[in-house]
């Protein structure tokens, strides 16, 4: 519904399941299939082609699982401030509630700038492993 | 130093002040909540996955700041649930007798600034010092409960600043000198924004009819002047940081800001 306040919420899930963005559920993570999402970030002027998942060697496929780990953890306090933006919209405004959404917001905060080092961090284990 | 009486949480506030007051405070939170609005519209344009999840991040912050100052509002007798249902309902033309949002924030004047990432990446880069100059000032301000939430507020919107930065770093990083000329040459649309953003001059034909009872209340601290100089040295140091020029030949546009300005503060 265009004019709703879940109608925000649901383009925000949609652009970012665009990098493979999926709710929280049982569901092992399918490494392979998130990366295919992200690898394109990798690519530089000098590496334009980057490897899958299965290509990767232990080293930088560990650093891309450990990337990937931290865009889990960013997604799922994602969801914890959607869940404080709904309240805020149905319960009304008030100190708690308020409150409670600046934690939340706070630590999604932290979470994607973790996402952000995670990546400068397989960004060098890609420079070095072409060394080796 | 200017000296002016300050109030507190459950002063009792002189009508003029108070009326005067809660439009100013409903503009901040009415424009920060369309200004998240607006922000989440722009999450179309990212290209890589950092982007879009900074970007969304920067959502809920903004619509944070509304809910920081609403909730002072509310304390006011502010109904602020109402103005809140008017935006989320009415996310592309919300009614201006119910709320009141800054003109550039308005989906129809916002939408034709947009047509690239790099123009998302400007826009915080080039139009957010404006807003750290201007709401930085109610951190000195008269009404004290407001001064304190604009601390936080003013400190998100530094990040806000970095963003820009980071993202119009990363664009010419991967976009080289062809992406960097680009963005130079879209920087003018942008800044005629950032100086239209804390209003007309304080003398002239053309002077805001509020400035004079916002400033003389301390709720306004700064003058117009003194806030483009914070603005333009900002702007100018950023716009370094990135490996880009300030142009020296912009002119304001006021029109986007209107609102700040209005003569008869709306019924709260």
């Amino acid at each position: 519904m265009p004019g709703s306040p879940q109608h925000l919420i649901d383009g925000e899930i949609a652009e970012l399941r665009r990098f493979g963005y999926t709710p929280f559920g049982d569901a092992a993570p399918d490494w392979a299939g998130m990366w295919q999402l992200l690898q394109g970030d990798f690519a530089t002027l000098q590496r334009s082609h980057v490897l899958d998942y299965a290509e990767l060697s232990p080293w930088p496929q560990e650093g891309a699982r450990i990337y990937m780990r931290r865009r889990l953890l960013a997604d799922r306090l994602f969801e914890e401030c959607q869940v404080l933006y709904r309240r805020l919209h149905g319960e009304g405004i008030n100190t708690e509630l308020v409150e409670a959404y600046t934690l939340a917001r706070e630590a999604y905060e932290d979470a994607v700038l973790d996402f952000g080092r995670a990546r400068e961090m397989l960004e060098e284990v890609f420079t070095r492993t072409v060394d080796v | 130093m200017r000296t002016f009486k300050t109030y507190d949480k459950g002063d009792v506030l002189p009508d003029d002040y108070r009326k005067a007051l809660i439009n100013l405070m409903c503009f901040q939170a009415d424009s920060e909540y369309a200004g998240g609005q607006r922000v989440a519209e722009n999450h179309r344009y990212a290209t890589r996955p950092e982007e879009a999840y900074r970007l969304s991040k920067k959502v809920f912050e903004e619509m944070g700041h509304a809910f920081y100052v609403w909730n002072l509002l509310q304390e006011l007798g502010v109904d602020v649930d109402a103005r809140l249902y008017e935006l989320s309902h009415n996310p592309e033309n919300p009614d201006p007798k119910k709320v009141n949002v800054i003109n550039g924030f308005r989906k129809e004047n916002w939408s034709k600034f947009f047509e690239c990432w790099e123009d998302v990446a400007l826009f915080s880069t080039v139009v957010t010092p404006a807003a750290v100059a201007f709401l930085g000032q109610y951190r000195e301000c008269s009404y004290l409960p407001w001064a304190r939430v604009n601390v936080r507020i003013h400190k998100e919107e530094y990040g806000h600043l970095a963003f820009g930065v980071w993202a119009s770093k990363r664009c010419i990083e991967f976009g080289g000198e062809k992406t960097r000329e680009f963005m130079q040459q879209r920087i003018p649309k942008f800044m005629q924004m950032g100086l239209g953003f804390y209003g007309r001059p304080s003398d002239g034909d053309k002077k805001s009819e509020m400035f004079d009872i916002y400033y003389e209340y301390g709720i306004k601290v700064k003058k117009p002047e003194e806030l483009q100089a914070e603005y333009l040295e900002l702007l100018d140091s950023r716009l370094k940081e990135v490996g880009l020029i300030m142009p020296t030949d912009v002119e304001a546009d006021y029109d986007m800001r209107m609102g700040y300005e209005a003569a008869h503060p709306l019924a709260a």
